[in-house]
């Protein structure tokens, strides 16, 4: 799923790029503008580096104080109380250490792109990790992907019984859509806007959304394997980014536009967890693989689906590219792309 | 693990454990987004409440709770209390909701609001 283990530091030398929000306010990087007199191919990215430190955003820093910031909220939301098993339960998926918190952190950056006040998303962005980890104690069950671990530990049913888990996973459901109308402060989002994010996420977990995805997944068969990618993770990615901006109260236009990135990034982040496995697999367990679920690796090999990550980088920088008037505040958005892609950091040092 | 329900075979007997698992999944956010989006003519603060209201009784301080507690209890002595708190949870507490939500959605103020509950809480035991 989009927040498995696998990361891989990448290669240091960046390529020059223009960022969309400087075309307007610099002019276009220069390889040969640098004064520096080092040689050969460092000259590269430190002629580089010296245009564009003032812009280079820290994705890391960001990352990784909202995931405290989040973990910690998310310990408040699921205090335990009688019957204590299966608070013990929603409290063991949903605070693993080993998360990433993506869907939080790109809804906030979706709010924060309008320049809407990060306090009107976290209750949000809980929920969308509540629901998250809902739909991941369910896929993991024996009757469904039979996962004997998520996120680094054994999966919630290998600890607390298969019935425990199904409850784990329906009450987490409902208490991330109770999380956010009791705590989203009503002057900071109107309650018209409250109801649009209930609907999105409802949207993105039923029948048409993941559950859609999970659903085909396990039934095989002619579905393919695109249409299950984007069910089961392109559907939290287009969630997250468009509860961001409505939460900012966004335009109609802005929200597709999010839409359309969050569905990009989703599949992409997943596209490049099979490559990344696939890259470190053994012939042994290539094998294993095959007998899978799908994956564009299983079906169309690692360069194709490199290809098809490149794309998908591509097409979600296009979109944002819309954001131009929003200046800085699309950067975090914007190198979580390259992020999705070239996982050059981890986020789960701290954790 | 019941072969039954409502004089049918059971869902998951029908279409398979995972199947099931998934359409009572799509089920409850689905009933969260027609509440959120299917409300007609009702002020947003009151949808709102609603959703609250409902989030409330289905979850782990509500029908899950009820289930968990059934559950551990099977092939116990149970007592008094447990045997209300299942009650209470599994089965009143989504009576309870309906008829608060109902009330909510029609307008009531806070004391009536609360009065509903009461009523709804001596008929779900009942």
């Amino acid at each position: 799923m989009v927040f498995s283990l696998v990361i891989s530091p990448s290669p240091a030398l960046f390529l020059p790029r223009k960022l969309p929000n400087l075309r307007r306010s610099k002019p276009p990087l220069s390889i040969h503008s640098s004064a520096s007199s080092s040689s050969s191919s460092s000259s590269i990215s430190m002629s580089v580096s010296g245009n564009s430190k003032s812009t280079q955003f820290d994705l890391k820093t960001y990352w990784m104080t909202l995931i405290s910031e989040i973990n910690q909220k998310l310990d408040q939301a699921i205090p335990i109380q009688y019957p204590e098993e299966i608070y013990e339960a929603m409290r063991y998926s949903v605070l693993a250490k080993r998360t990433k918190r993506a869907p939080p952190v790109m809804c906030i950056a979706a709010c924060e792109l309008f320049g809407g006040n990060r306090l009107a998303a976290f209750p949000t962005a809980c929920a969308l990790e509540m629901v998250h980890a809902a739909s991941l104690i369910h896929d993991d069950l024996p009757c469904m992907d039979d996962a004997p671990s998520r996120r680094g530990q054994p999966s919630n049913h290998a600890v607390y019984g298969v019935d425990k888990a199904i409850l784990a996973g329906d009450a987490l459901f409902p208490l991330g859509f109770r999380h956010i109308v009791s705590n989203t402060p009503s002057d900071l989002v109107p309650e018209p806007r409250l109801l649009r994010v209930i609907a999105e996420i409802a949207r993105a977990v039923g029948s048409t959304g993941m559950a859609a995805g999970q659903f085909l997944d396990l039934e095989g068969g002619l579905n393919s394997v695109e249409f299950v990618q984007e069910k089961k993770y392109g559907e939290m990615g287009e969630c997250s980014a468009v509860c961001g901006g409505l939460l900012a109260g966004a335009e109609d236009d802005e929200i597709q536009r999010l839409r359309r990135y969050g569905r990009a990034v989703g599949v992409l982040y997943k596209v490049i967890d099979d490559v990344l496995e696939a890259k470190s697999m053994s012939k042994e367990d290539e094998e294993n693989e095959k007998k899978k679920a799908k994956s564009y690796v299983s079906l169309y090999g690692v360069e194709k689906a490199v290809e098809v990550a490149e794309e998908l980088r591509t097409k979600a920088k296009k979109e944002l590219d819309g954001f131009e008037k929003y200046g800085e505040s699309v950067q975090p958005l914007y190198n979580f792309v390259d992020y999705a892609a070239d996982r050059g950091f981890s986020v789960l040092e701290l954790n | 693990n019941d072969d039954l329900r409502r004089g049918k075979p059971t869902n998951h007997k029908m279409f398979g454990e995972e199947t099931a698992i998934l359409a009572g999944d799509a089920l409850l956010s689905f009933s969260f987004e027609h509440v959120a989006a299917a409300t007609k003519n009702v002020s947003p603060d009151r949808v709102v409440r609603a959703i609250a209201e409902l989030g409330s009784a289905v979850g782990a301080a509500g029908l899950v709770a009820g289930q968990i507690v059934d559950i551990e209890s099977e092939g116990k002595q149970v007592t008094l209390e447990d045997l209300e708190y299942i009650h209470i949870n599994k089965t009143s507490k989504l009576l309870e909701a309906a008829v608060v939500c109902g009330a909510i959605i029609g307008g009531a103020d806070d004391e009536s609001t609360e009065r509903v509950r009461k009523y709804a809480r001596c008929i779900g035991l009942l």
